[in-house]
């Protein structure tokens, strides 16, 4: 038998949050059900043992890691002891925080000239800001590092300036990746926002740039703030990028302990380990809560997905 | 009869007018355009600067040639490092990296569509705080989320130091493709399961019901209605993961050994120990273009949807 | 009740609230590389202090003219005059019009008081009035005690309150409306329709409604325009409009129509289909086709072979359907042509008296010559 429903339902059109129903009889049943279920905890135990053990591990007062030898906190202890890395993180927090704010600040810029207006070479920009989306992160690192042997010869010819590389060319390498990333995420924003409100402010005698002030950046702030979580994050996980065109005494963080895996395993980064994880998961439980009631906007619009 | 013409002239009449004089329309979307390009200026220089011009910097350097001292000599323009690309090295490391993005595509997809699918069949509440479990990976440092599996598979860690205590003996598992591929997989996962729960949250139910209605089983209801309309998920999530698998650096770095070179440490070395940036450089034009295929064969999967 | 005979231009009398003068509007179609012509060459004058409504099938191009009066969009030629003053490329906030869209467009993370004191912000008005106006727009919306609510948190009637609130608290010129009502359910529209009325009688503001709702246009306006194809087909007071549909557009766009093709006989009679000569008020040169229009309720039906009376025409068919509607019945009457089914249709008020008549019954229909319209085309 068949049913006739009276809603016009369409793919396209239907699944607004408003008009969705829960669980249903359509949902796998009995034995398909349970299978999804067990694939579901599996997957999660697999998102989060490794990470559980990383953190058991660095409690273990052993140098082995493989055997547990009751819980310290001497490794973290340890950490204070090493000079070397608070400059690290010092140098990492300086170039996220600074090319955070310059890549959102012309990421949303471009989304906004992107997405709100038609101009002469626009098409021409919105190729060009998708190409970081796609280049892998050791063909980016070669074109800075290729880049700014260029322009550090040429300061230095025509200039006579002697300019090396350091924070400075590692926060301008971060820049341009970044602002494609906010750009994205900004845009997504925007395009979901009603162009009628913008209108409507204009009609209420609000020029241009009260109309972004007062109705277009509220509206796009969990974009915003999702974009420069991203830039955030981008900034404090690149290893790759950064050794291209980091100089000396400009490590950050994730470069040096990147090298000192590859020395080799030890208790002491467990412990740096645990800490940089317990630092982005902050940041993103921070941005959570600032925003609880909204559901997390900027930790969720940065996310992929929203194609 | 009362006279309803429109005023001055109704269209039906109209005799040879003058043309109407311009509006302001051309002068409105001209100032319009202005201030686009004003606001897209900065951004639009920043990237011409840093993305557009190293390109070309990089090609240039592809065609250059390698001094003696390793030194790239801006001069004796030539091909030789792309003739390079062909040489059964570069191509065994090419294909593999090519096979491993493939592969680490495939897992993420077969682990990530069931698991989306389940956490979209929980309930609201719920699925809100799984969500976040989900993200929260996103979120966290990829190099410590890497390095955990350093320790987890090390020789000493605790899955050989257990296999071991079993009786199973000395199991190698660090610095084996099987671990680059875990790596991969675990980094790259959550990119796959947040489009596809995304699309797959979408999807309108009523959908399904219909096609249950008009006598399909679950399965065919599955095959013939959720997963065409999770499509655009899929492909999304496949060119998330496969990307950066393809131009990993840390995962293989970490994980693997001197027989799972990927072209990422590959190119890494060309510039950081060979010093032969022109073969470096045109290995990264080859990437590019690897890229730039795997993205327009994508846009073309969508476009063909629609 | 409305203001008087539709104008012919803009000199007489007073400045036309709003005036269009050879107004087009084309929109480049990125697909086929082309043009669409969304208003084309229109001519209107809306006079001050009038409700005034636009009519027309989506896509007619009345939004589009309601949004070059608004600023959102500007003339490709022709221009756009308020109170006489050329508007040229100003921007819509220094424009002395203000807009109710047809989604509201309530700024979501505003509160109402905050929405309705938006434009008064934005135009620095004191402190204190801005208070006391927004006060007052939220008391005549009667919205009173929802001033801290969200916007999200208010039903369609509400915000829909709320958006005219925000634009009248700015005491405008010309008021715009863009399908108001369109989003609100039967019987909201109909409470609303008259309290719009009476708003608009008691601020004197002129007002400037598009809707695609022909009762609603007949029943809230002085004068209203029907567009079609960007072009403006007839203006007038909805009586003449009604009553003297000027094409088959109208006739057809505005209520129920019978059109019929008929011959014309001289200048003043007309045969119909079957044969049946009938009186016009105004006609063709003779043999020529003329359309015709006959309104279903100004039709009666009586039995066949009743007497015509010399003020009547009157031809003879058969019932073909019978449409129940309650206060209403309507009957498809069958012409005897003897070729092609000719339907005429009759509404008639289920009235207490009326005769019911069934299916296959042979019936009479008369009226008065003066309910039938000619048509131009």
């Amino acid at each position: 038998m068949s049913t006739v429903t009276g809603t016009g339902s369409t793919a396209r059109g239907a699944g607004r949050r408003g008009a969705r129903r829960e669980p249903e009889a359509v949902r796998p049943q009995g034995r398909a059900a349970r299978l999804l279920t067990g694939h579901g905890w599996l997957t999660f135990a697999f998102l989060y043992l490794p990470i559980l053990v990383l953190v058991a591990l660095s409690f273990n007062d052993n140098r082995f890691v493989g055997v547990w030898g009751g819980a310290t906190l001497r490794w973290y202890r340890e950490l204070g002891s090493e000079p070397a890395i608070f400059d690290a993180l010092r140098n990492s927090l300086v170039v996220a925080l600074v090319s955070t704010v310059l890549a959102t600040a012309l990421g949303t810029a471009a989304a906004i000239s992107l997405d709100r207006f038609r101009w002469r070479g626009r098409r021409a920009f919105d190729g060009l800001l998708f190409l970081p989306v796609i280049v892998p992160d050791v063909t980016l690192a070669v074109m800075l590092l290729l880049l700014f042997v260029q322009v550090l010869d040429l300061l230095a010819a025509v200039l006579g300036v002697r300019a090396t590389f350091g924070l400075g060319t590692i926060t301008l390498s971060h820049v341009a990746f970044n602002v494609a990333f906010v750009a994205v995420v900004v845009r997504a924003r925007l395009a979901r926002l009603d162009p009628r409100l913008e209108e409507a402010a204009a009609d209420l005698y609000a020029g241009p740039w009260r109309t972004f002030r007062h109705v277009t950046l509220p509206l796009i702030a969990p974009g915003v703030a999702g974009g420069a979580l991203l830039a955030l994050t981008l900034s404090l996980d690149d290893v790759v990028v950064t050794s291209f065109v980091a100089g000396p005494g400009s490590t950050t963080l994730p470069v040096y302990v990147f090298g000192l895996i590859r020395r080799g395993v030890t208790p002491l980064i467990n412990a740096v380990s645990v800490l940089m994880l317990a630092g982005s998961m902050l940041l993103v439980v921070v941005s959570l809560a600032l925003q609880g009631r909204r559901g997390g906007g900027a930790v969720r619009a940065a996310v992929p997905g929203r194609t | 009869m009362v006279d309803v013409a429109p005023a001055p002239a109704p269209a039906h009449r109209r005799g040879p007018r003058p043309p109407a004089p311009p509006g302001p329309e051309r002068e409105a979307a001209r100032a319009a355009a202005r201030r686009g390009a004003l606001i897209g200026l900065p951004p639009l220089v920043t990237m011409v600067l840093l993305f557009a011009v190293p390109l070309g910097i990089v090609a240039v350097y592809s065609v250059a040639t390698r001094g003696r001292t390793g030194r790239t000599e801006l001069a004796d323009w030539n091909l030789d490092a792309y003739a390079r690309l062909l040489e059964p090295l570069v191509l065994e490391i090419a294909g593999r990296s090519l096979g491993y993005a493939a592969l680490t595509t495939l897992l993420c997809l077969a682990i990530g569509y069931p698991f989306a699918y389940w956490l979209t069949t929980r309930r609201p509440g719920v699925r809100a705080v799984l969500l976040v479990l989900v993200m929260l990976p996103f979120w966290s440092n990829f190099l410590v989320r890497t390095y955990a599996w350093r320790v987890l598979l090390g020789s000493d860690g605790p899955i050989v130091t257990a296999l071991a205590a079993v009786g199973l003996g000395e199991v190698r598992l660090l610095f084996t493709p099987f671990a680059v591929v875990l790596g991969l997989v675990y980094g790259y996962l959550p990119f796959m399961v947040l489009p596809l729960y995304s699309s797959l949250e979408r999807l309108d139910l009523r959908l399904v019901e219909a096609a249950r209605d008009l006598g399909a089983t679950g399965w065919e209801a599955f095959r013939r209605v959720t997963w065409p309309l999770s499509r655009p998920g899929v492909v999304a999530g496949s060119v998330l993961v496969f990307i950066p698998s393809f131009g990993a650096y840390v995962t293989p770095e970490l994980l693997g050994g001197s027989r799972t070179t990927l072209v990422g440490s590959f190119v890494v070395r060309q510039f950081l120990s060979a010093r032969d940036w022109p073969f470096g450089s045109a290995l990264s034009m080859a990437i590019l273009v690897v890229m730039l295929a795997a993205t327009v064969a994508y846009f073309r999967a969508q476009e063909r949807r629609s | 009740m409305h203001r008087g005979a539709p104008r012919l231009s803009a000199t007489a009398g007073t400045v036309p609230a709003v005036s269009l003068r050879r107004v087009t509007k084309r929109f480049p179609e990125t697909r086929l590389d082309d043009e669409v012509v969304a208003v084309d060459e229109l001519d209107l004058d809306v006079t001050d202090g009038e409700f005034f409504a636009l009519l027309g099938p989506s896509g007619c191009g009345k939004t589009t003219t309601l949004r070059m009066v608004a600023g959102f969009e500007f003339p490709t030629e022709g221009s756009v005059h308020i109170h006489g003053t050329e508007m040229g490329r100003r921007p819509p906030d220094r424009r002395p019009v203000n807009t109710v869209f047809q989604s509201y467009a309530l700024f979501p993370h505003m509160t109402v008081a905050e929405n309705v004191a938006f434009g008064l912000r934005m135009r620095d008005v004191a402190r204190d009035e801005a208070r006391r106006r927004v006060a007052e727009a939220i008391e005549l919306v009667q919205l009173r005690g929802r001033d801290g609510a969200m916007p999200g948190d208010l039903s369609g009637g509400q915000q829909q309150r709320v958006a005219l609130a925000r634009a009248l608290v700015n005491r405008p010129k010309v008021l715009l409306l863009d399908e108001p009502l369109g989003a609100l359910d039967l019987r909201l529209r109909e409470a609303m329709q008259v309290e719009l009325k009476q708003l608009q009688a008691l601020l004197g503001i002129t007002f400037v409604h598009v809707t695609h709702d022909q009762e609603e246009a007949l029943a809230m306006s002085d004068r209203l325009a029907v567009m079609d194809a960007g072009r403006l087909v007839q203006v007038g007071t909805p009586a003449e409009v009604y009553e003297r549909p000027r094409t088959r557009f109208v006739a057809e766009f505005l209520g129920d129509a019978n059109l019929l093709t008929a011959e014309a006989v001289d200048a003043e009679r007309v045969r119909l289909p079957d044969g049946t000569v009938v009186r016009i008020a105004s006609g063709r040169s003779a043999g020529a086709a003329v359309h015709l229009s006959l309104r279903p309720e100004q039709l009666d039906l009586v039995a066949a072979g009743t007497p015509v009376e010399p003020h009547l025409d009157a031809v003879e068919g058969t019932v073909a359907r019978i449409g129940y509607f309650g206060s209403a019945i309507e009957y498809d009457v069958a012409l005897d042509t003897g070729g092609p089914e000719v339907l005429v249709t009759a509404r008639l008020g289920n009235a207490r008296g009326v005769v019911a008549r069934t299916v296959g019954e042979r019936v009479r229909m008369r009226w008065t010559p003066d309910s039938v319209t000619v048509l131009e085309d």
